[in-house]
Formats: C-alpha cells, structure tokens, sequence
C-alpha cells in the first residue's frame, strides 16, 4: 500500500504500543486504512516487555506478539518505526501530516495513542536510584524476573551479582507527591508492585519481600484477590513512605520508615530494593500538544471534552485520544479503548464528507 | 481518664473496680469540639487537612532516633489534632526542635513548624495547656532583659572592653556590623568564638560594629515556642537598633539570628539593610585567599551541619569548601550529613528545655562522630557547639573530642 496516496479515508495512529495496535486492527475490521507511527525502531511500546501481566499472569509479550502479527498480516495496516510528527496543516479532508522521514501524508483522523513515560526515580535523592546499584526500579525488576531477560529471570543484586533474596519493595515513587510535581496517583503500581512480589515469593519461597506503601490501591477485578494471595504468599505490607535509602559497606541497602499502624520507626536491611516508580504523561506530551493544538489537563495527560459523553474526542475535529494518553489504566482498559475508539473514529468518518 | 469507662461489673468492697483502663479513643462531641476551636484559633491548622498520613514525617523526624517507648511522630501528633485528641498540656507539644527535616520531606508540602508554632502560642498566649517551667523562666527574662539569662542588658557587650579588637568607627558605607546574639553576648563558650570572628574581621582588615547594649535577642526561639507577643517587642527593638546605627550589613553569628532577622522581620522591598551569615563571609575570604595559611593541625575533621543552615538555607557546600582549604586536615562526613544532618536539640526551644542525659539528640550525633574517629567536630551555630559540647561532658569517649566553631578552625590555621 502506498502511504502517500489520499485514499478515501485513512487515519493515522501515533504510537505503535497496544494501543494503537489495538486500535489500527479495530479500525481494519470496519473497513478502514490506518497508518501507525512508531517513534521506537521496534512496534510494541512498553507492553512488549513484559513477561507477566497482571491480574492473570498471562504474557504482556505474547499479546503485543500476536497484535504485531496480525497487523503485519493486514493489508489496510501500514506502520513505520523511527518516525514522528514534525508538523500538521488542516487540509479540507482533514490533515496533512509531515514526517521526519521527509515524508507526508493526508489523514482524515488522527488518534493519539501515544501512551506514558516511567518517572525517573534519580529526582527522588533519598532513595539513592542511580547511586546505589543494589536499588532499581519497577520496570527493571520485571526485566529481571523475565526468564528471557538479562538474567534468566534470577533475581540478582546487580552490586556483586548474588542472589537476592531479601527484597523491599517501595511504592508511591514519584506519585502522590506534591513536592516532586506529581500529586496524582499513577494508578497501576500497587497492582504491578504486589504482580511482582507473588512472582519472587512463587520462585522463591525462602524468600523476603517487604512492600513499603501508604495505601494498597488494588481496585480491579481479581487485583484485591491477588493482594490477598500476596499475603498469603507472605509477602509482608508496611505502612509507611520511606523517608530513605543508604547503603552499607556490602551494597546492602537500608531502609527507613515509619510503621504508622504500630507508630514505630521501622528499619530494614535488603539485598535489593525496588522502587515502584509512578507513570507520567509521555516525554513527547508537550510537542505533541503543540503539534495537534489539542490541550492537556493541569497533570499532563490529555482528556477529551467530555469525560462522559465524548471521552476519546479532543476539541479539535478529527483529533481523537486513547490509552494511557488520558491517565494511567491496566492494559485491558487499554485494549478497549482501542475497540472504543475506533467506533467513534468510524462514527465520525461516516458523518464527515471530504 | 474517662470517668465514661465500660463498668465490667467487677466490685470491690462495694466500688467498681477498673481492671484495665479503656484504652479506647473517643471520637466523641468533646473531641469534635477542640477540632472546632484549634480550627477557629489557629489559622495554621488547616494545612494539617492535606495529610495523608504517609509517615515520611516520622521516618524522617530525629526525635525517632531516641531510645523512647513512644517517640515522638509528627505524624501521630497531626492525626490527634486532626480528630480533635490533642493533650496541649503535654510535653509532646514541646520536643520539636524545628530542624524541619519532616517538612523538607513532605509530599504534601504541609508547613509542619508553623502548625507547632501556632499550637504553642494558644498555649504560651491564651493559657490553653502548660508550658515548661524553662521555657516559661526563659521567655519572662527576655521579655524584660532582652536575654534568657536574667543578665543585665550592658553585660552584653561589656566583655568587649577588655578584648583588644578595635570597634573603630569609619565612614558607613565601608563598615559592617555584627549581630552577636545572646550566646556570644553572654555565654564564655560563645564568647570564645565571637571574639575568634572578631580577629578574623580584623584580620581581613574588615571594620566592624556591634549593636551594642541595644542588641536585644533575635527572637527565633521566642517566635518559635509560640510567644509571637514577645517576638514583636524584640523585632522592633532590634529593626529600630539598626536602622538608628545606619546599619547596611549586619553579619550574623548563628544561623538561628540569621533566618529571624532575615525573613523574619518584614523588611521592606526597598530595604537598606543586608543581613548575611558570617559563615558566607568566611568562605569568601578562604576564596578570594585572604589569608595566609600556615599548617593546620593534622586531625579528622567532621563537620556537624547546623540544621538551619542546611535544611532551612541548604548552605552546606561552603563550610566544606573552607575546610577543603585548611591544609593538614582529614575530612569524614558522618552518616547524616549535609540537608540529612542529625539535629543537635538546640532549636525550636530545644535549648531551653531540661532533657535528661541518655535522652539527648547531641548524645546520638556525638556517636556518629565517634562512628567516625573524627578529632574535631566543627560546625557554625553557637547552639548546635553549645549542645554538642554539653552532652560530651562527663563522658570518657569523648574527653579527646574537640568540639568548635569552623572560624576557630580556620584562625588555628592563620595563627598557629
């Protein structure tokens, strides 16, 4: 298919995550050609690297896999990695879209499926991210605890390479924190966070882990039942925020904080330490707002006009939102905006002549 | 206690017996009451509203590091004002020492010091609980005298005569003043290390001033035990002192008389007046090398940041800079150093309060000095050298421990 052609209706999808994958093959199925740009060399986005996901256990892998496959096997998809917008003209049928591969485009629509960013967790000093090896954050335990990633899905402290089998994890990391610039809750860690911990204490029984939280946010259906699994896994729950991190002469990190439910100090010392860090709106949020002209709530996430009545719809016609753009969601949330979206993509299609 | 305890039906010659107290907290009218009335007379409290009862607060707070059954928790003591369960007459309300690391560390961003402040002045103003009897003896001296000792007012720079510092009087605007405070102006620990930074000034060929008798307290423990009343007194009886003297810059000795008179006296936009710590004056002169340095003794050197230098200025990387110059000297940090150091007591009426030895801050931080096999301990706060050096006496880990202000340090390397 050549993408340079006008076709009668094609709709460019940013972001080749499950989101827009998702959404591209919703959009085929109504007969309807899509162009996904992906700014990674790779389609899949954050998904792809997941080896469980919760509250199934299921592989994040597999699903992207099998969402790639049959985009790739769909003759309506075209997608193109390494690409962004670089700029955007309205045209009478809808936009005309400039690539950085010096390409261009006309679209009717465009949905921005362009998902989040992971809080960098060296802002928040007191834990010592980036300056003590044996702590890390979320993203880099799962990578840890995937059989087909860097360490045969061992955990290990990274300081001297012994097993690890004293683990802290600390959530709320760049969330719920005025002081840091992000006062939200970011939705999906505690879930992830207590994921990961049935995970270590399935492997390994002899294990410890400890969850530092403030509150256990899992809402879902089958969150709360995992929660109670991790407990009955023995995985320990402490309630209070970790005021810091130091490390001992062995790369052993210790931790500090408060036990509010017995009023103590509490301390502990841990081979690794996890951070639980908050998701935030994606590192492109501000160009692209720019770009589409399309506006973002005072946290940074785009909304459509209407939380109710018109969720995936921004005020500019013809510009539609999906996934994580609007705010942290677990993955099925994701996928069915993505079949939502695409519904209101070929409502709209079908009223707008041009 | 409750006289509404659950009667078991347990009798004693005829009298109910209580065999355990009820331990149970009542959310009851009374307790919904004192909310109300801390809502309607502390403007500050508020702010307590935003807690999410996190307990970062707590993890941070040094009281925590105390051996005490119960240690002190910014974040229980918010929960009970919150739910109305505040005991204003307990000691509770005066072990803060306002080092402010809770409220550096707060999500929520909730100013915990002032939300102290405003509860202890319902008690030191309008009689609602009970303030300690040194506390209290401390606010009426200087109330009256301008200092906490019951001192005479003259005694404040009368020490001075003897000394042979010149006080000379030069045209304005090269002079400088200096405001000693009531540690250097009456203690002979502090006054040791007045007349240190005097020389140094001297020196430096720095001509200088002092406010003389009509120094009064600068009022940073005052404003922060709650005694606003007292606080206004000194801050116009000082503004008036400098601003009659012509004064352009007033060096400060302690970073306590520092953030007073600095942000606390409501100078005007277009005010004439600079106040500056007498350490960035220090650290100016080690780097324009005004100096000429001779060998240092050869000793570990920690240095003990003042928390209102560090937590409340973040003025942490100078003093190292100036001991980085010192030649001779082994340079530890201790395990809480810089914005993290550990307080010393001294502030928020620390000073004034009579805490018993084996309950002290100064106990814990002189350890991490030990920790370290550091000689000297320096810091910059009369207080924090006050305290420090206090709790080292009568106890043998310390006896060659030397405790001092970073200006002594710098003058044993100008002047062997």
């Amino acid at each position: 298919m050549n993408p340079t052609a006008v076709h009668k209706h094609t709709v460019m999808v940013v972001g080749g995550g499950v989101t827009g994958l998702g959404t591209a093959l919703a959009l085929d199925e109504l007969g309807i050609e899509t162009l996904i740009l992906e700014k990674a060399p790779a389609m899949g986005g954050k998904v792809k690297d997941y080896d469980k996901i919760f509250p199934n256990f299921v592989s994040g892998r597999d699903i992207v896999n099998e969402l790639i496959a049959r985009v790739e096997r769909a003759p309506g998809i075209t997608f193109r990695t390494d690409t962004v917008i670089s700029g955007l003209a309205e045209t009478k049928a809808g936009y005309a879209v400039s690539m950085n591969n010096e390409q261009r485009v006309e679209v009717s629509a465009i949905v921005l499926a362009s998902g989040f960013e992971v809080f960098d967790a060296r802002l928040q000093e007191e834990y010592g991210y980036g300056v003590y090896p044996n702590v890390i954050n979320g993203p880099e335990l799962e990578l840890y605890l995937d059989p087909h990633g860097p360490s045969g899905g061992r955990l290990l402290r990274p300081f001297d390479g012994k097993p690890a089998r004293r683990v802290a994890i600390i959530f709320c990391v760049g969330s719920r924190s005025k002081r840091l610039g992000n006062p939200y809750c970011s939705r999906i860690c505690c879930t992830y966070s207590t994921k990961q911990a049935i995970e270590i204490m399935e492997r390994d029984p002899g294990a410890s882990v400890t969850c530092f939280y403030m509150d256990i946010r899992t809402y879902g259906r089958g969150f709360e039942e995992m929660y109670q699994y991790a407990q009955d896994l023995g995985v320990k729950y402490i309630r209070g925020r970790v005021s810091e991190c130091s490390v001992l002469p062995e790369g052993d990190i210790q931790v500090r904080a408060e036990n509010t439910l017995l009023g103590r100090p509490v301390q502990g010392v841990f081979d690794l330490v996890s951070l639980s860090v908050g998701m935030m709106p994606c590192a492109d949020a501000a160009r692209l707002a720019d770009q589409l002209c399309i506006e973002r709530g005072k946290d940074g996430f785009f909304g459509g006009v209407d939380q109710y009545l018109a969720p995936h719809d921004t005020r500019r016609e013809g510009i539609f939102l999906a996934g994580s753009v609007t705010g942290l969601k677990p993955i099925h949330d994701c996928l069915n905006e993505a079949l939502s979206v695409a519904g209101r993509v070929a409502a709209y299609l079908n009223h707008h002549t041009g | 206690m409750a006289a509404s305890g659950i009667d078991y039906g347990w009798r004693l010659q005829g009298s109910p017996v209580r065999l355990c107290a009820d331990r149970s907290l009542m959310a009851d009218e009374s307790a919904h009451q004192m909310e109300k009335a801390l809502r309607q007379m502390s403007m500050e409290y508020y702010v307590l509203d935003r807690c999410m009862q996190c307990g970062i607060c707590s993890s941070a707070c040094p009281l925590g590091l105390l051996h005490d059954d119960e240690p002190f928790s910014p974040r229980t003591f918010i929960q009970r004002a919150r739910l109305g369960l505040l005991n204003l007459s307990e000691d509770e309300l005066w072990k803060c020492t306002h080092c402010g690391h809770c409220q550096m560390m707060c999500p929520y961003e909730i100013p915990f010091l002032e939300v102290m402040i405003s509860l202890r002045n319902l008690v030191v103003e309008q009689g609602a609980g009970h303030v300690p009897v040194s506390i209290r003896s401390a606010l009426a001296s200087i109330a009256s005298g301008g200092n906490p000792w019951r001192a005479d007012a003259a005694q404040r720079v009368a020490w001075l005569q003897g000394l042979d510092i010149p006080l000379a009087a030069c045209e304005p605007a090269r002079k400088v003043h200096l405001f000693l405070g009531c540690l250097a102006g009456y203690d002979p620990r502090a006054r040791r290390t007045a007349e240190t930074a005097m020389r140094l000034l001297n020196l430096a060929g720095v001509p200088f001033e002092v406010l003389g008798a009509d120094e009064v307290c600068c009022g940073d423990s005052v404003r922060r035990v709650g005694d606003l009343a007292t606080f206004e007194q000194l801050k116009v009886t000082n503004r008036r002192a400098m601003l009659s003297k012509g004064v352009h810059t007033i060096y400060t000795l302690s970073p306590h008389c520092y953030e007073s008179i600095q942000t606390r006296y409501e100078w005007e936009e277009n005010r004439t007046v600079r106040v500056v710590p007498f350490l960035k004056l220090l650290f100016q002169w080690m780097a324009d090398g005004a100096f000429v340095l001779a060998d240092t003794p050869r000793a570990r050197v920690t240095y003990h940041d003042p928390c209102f230098f560090s937590k409340h200025q973040g003025l942490v990387e100078e003093p190292r800079q100036i001991l980085g110059r010192l030649p001779g000297l082994e340079y530890v940090e201790m395990e809480h150093h810089g914005k993290k150091s550990l307080c010393c007591g001294g502030g928020g009426g620390g000073f004034w309060r009579d805490v018993a030895k084996g309950q002290r801050l100064a106990e814990v931080r002189l350890a991490e000095a030990l920790a370290k096999s550091a000689d000297y301990v320096v810091t910059s706060c009369p207080y924090c050298l006050a305290m420090l050096e206090d709790a080292s006496k009568g106890d043998d880990r310390y006896a060659k421990l030397e405790i001092m202000d970073i200006c002594e340090l710098v003058w044993k390397g100008v002047r062997p």
